[in-house]
């Protein structure tokens, strides 16, 4: 995993480590301090409570009942396998179009060097980002609203029915995953753009000189070395968007019906709501399962990559 | 050509207003009374008013609090995740001690489980520990999820720094907090800076866990959001856009002024000079 972040010319000799093991001790010991007591305890709670019956609301103490919770789950109470399949869909197409809007934006902004007022345009361009996402979604609501909504407002100016985007059924997810898609292609472009800073000026220089078609520049020159930025931000994107939570809380609840129900829309509602610990507990390990496992296969990927590169 | 420039200029401008135009509707709603919020056709040019901005200083009062906890939470805690976690990325990229791709993979799943997940077992824990509705608990906790992304900057630019910067210091005498601090911190300020940014603005917009573990005391403004909007029978969405508008300030600022770190800082180290 380290071996991602080595791409320092001159990487540091191995196992010093040994000859100063009290300094190494000094050094780690804060942070190993805080991840056993912020994480592994509370990983290994968590994994015990998930073989209890425990509902917080019932004051029984829990109760050992094995297997119980994942065999439920696997049998696909409360809809699991559906709402993990609407999850990856949320994560596969929406990943797919940050990263192809982000890459072609992000292009598009590369030689804005003396722009006037570039910085400003690209605050503007990354505002979405950091505006909180309880209130993106809410104000979503509002745009979105089937009455006074500004979208639908649009709509009927240009003669177009109205749509009740986030009450119908067949339009929920949709309207969901675009709000999601504006929020987050603004970090593509930033990714995009750190990749681009990555590509060594003299090689541009080169292709241009070579009169290289722009389809080759991209995948010989620009690919090559921005790769590893940019297969990063694919990385995080799909993390943070297979965690989807505050934007879709206020938005629909995970309604109309279970159209916009995210994994961890469920998750929030059975431990927080429902206060079904030992159920939740499971359903918690599924999705670190699978974190792992989507991470694992980005890891692979990129270290394969950059051993042929 | 330059007319070919400037028309290239004013495609880009028109991508970032055009992505900046859901945003700027918050902002203009701000300054509208209830009835221009909602009128239909939805009103471009209104007289503006400040009284939003009034209201929520006067009827909410709770509001002053909520933003120094928002303040005091985030800073708190990012400033303690990156301290430790650039002692530790030091020793990951100087030392590589046995089990450091490891740590550095285990570290990462603390980001990759949904917020739900992390925080159930946190909140048994605080609940049995009566550590809720704490300042400390939370900064901690903020700070542990603040950790594993530091890391991972830092330690990307610290390998970026050759390790004969080390050796010189240390056979001249100087002792491992003069290298450590004195000789190799300073060339790494744009990953501490771009560590710090990213944090800060995550812990700044945090609702969930402020909701679960925290309490009265702990609120933050995203807790505000969340669950203020809903006074006033319907949705109260003066309140909203006064309050979101405020909240957006200090981040757009902060984007704004370390711009190019932001953009060094995801080459995780891998670039030395201006992206």
């Amino acid at each position: 995993m380290a071996a991602l972040a080595d791409t320092a010319a001159l990487p540091p000799p191995r196992r010093r480590a040994d000859s100063h093991r009290g300094l190494v001790f000094v050094l780690l010991a804060p942070v190993l301090a805080f991840f056993v007591v912020f994480n592994t305890i509370p990983l290994l709670w968590l994994l015990g409570l998930s073989f209890h019956s425990f509902s917080l609301t019932s004051g029984q103490p829990p109760e050992f009942v094995g297997f119980r919770n994942y065999v439920q789950l696997w049998m696909g109470r409360n809809n699991f396998w559906g709402d993990l399949q609407r999850t990856f869909t949320f994560v596969g197409v929406g990943v797919t179009i940050q990263t192809l809007l982000g890459v072609g934006l992000g292009l598009l902004f590369w030689g804005s060097r003396t722009m006037p007022g570039r910085r400003l345009a690209l605050t503007l361009l990354f505002a979405p980002m950091v505006l909180t996402p309880v209130a993106t979604g809410t104000f979503f609501r509002f745009i979105y609203d089937p009455n006074f909504g500004a979208l639908n407002q649009i709509l009927l100016g240009l003669g177009l029915p109205m749509v009740d985007f986030l009450g119908n059924p067949r339009t929920a997810f949709w309207a969901v995953l675009a709000v999601d898609c504006w929020m987050w292609t603004p970090f593509m472009i930033l990714m995009t753009l750190a990749a681009l800073g990555s590509v060594p000026r003299a090689e541009l220089e080169a292709a241009e000189i070579d009169r290289l078609p722009f389809r080759k520049r991209f995948t010989l020159v620009i690919l090559h070395h921005g790769k590893f930025i940019l297969m990063l931000g694919i990385l995080l994107r799909t993390i943070d968007s297979f965690k989807t939570l505050d934007l879709i809380i206020p938005m629909t609840k995970g309604g109309p019906g279970q159209q916009t129900r995210l994994v961890a829309v469920e998750l929030n509602k059975q431990a927080f709501e429902s206060f079904n610990m030992g159920f939740s507990s499971a359903y918690a390990v599924y999705l670190l399962l699978v974190s792992i496992a989507m991470t694992s296969i980005f890891i692979f990927v990129l270290n394969l990559r950059r051993r042929r590169g | 050509m330059s007319w070919r420039r400037s028309l290239y200029h004013t495609l880009l401008w028109a991508v970032a207003l055009l992505w900046f135009a859901p945003v700027a509707w918050i902002i203009l709603s701000a300054f509208k009374t209830r009835e221009d919020i909602l009128a239909t056709p939805p009103k471009l040019i209104f007289t503006p008013t400040l009284q939003n901005f009034v209201d929520l200083f006067n009827r909410n009062t709770s509001f002053t609090t909520q933003f120094l906890n928002s303040i005091v939470l985030s800073v708190t805690s990012v400033v303690i995740a990156v301290a430790v976690s650039f002692l530790a990325a030091y020793a990951f990229s100087r030392f590589k001690p046995r089990g450091t791709n490891f740590l550095m993979f285990l570290l990462l799943s603390v980001r990759m489980l949904p917020g739900p997940a992390v925080i159930l077992p946190i909140f048994l824990m605080y609940a049995a520990f009566g550590w809720k509705d704490s300042h400390v608990a939370l900064v901690l906790f903020y700070a542990m999820f603040s950790i594993p992304f530091s890391v991972w900057i830092l330690k990307g630019f610290l390998d970026g720094v050759s390790i004969r910067y080390d050796e010189t210091g240390r056979v001249n005498g100087g002792s491992w907090a003069h290298v450590i601090f004195r000789v190799v911190l300073p060339q790494v300020k744009p990953g501490l800076i771009a560590a710090f940014i990213f944090n800060l603005i995550f812990v700044w917009n945090e609702f969930l866990f402020n909701f679960v573990i925290g309490g009265v005391r702990t609120q933050n403004i995203p807790y505000a959001l969340a669950v203020g909007t809903y006074s006033d029978g319907g949705l109260n969405w003066t309140f909203i856009a006064a309050l979101t508008t405020i909240y957006l300030v200090p981040p757009v600022l902060a984007i704004y002024a370390f711009q190019k770190y932001l953009l060094v800082g995801m080459t995780f180290g891998t670039v030395r000079g201006e992206v």
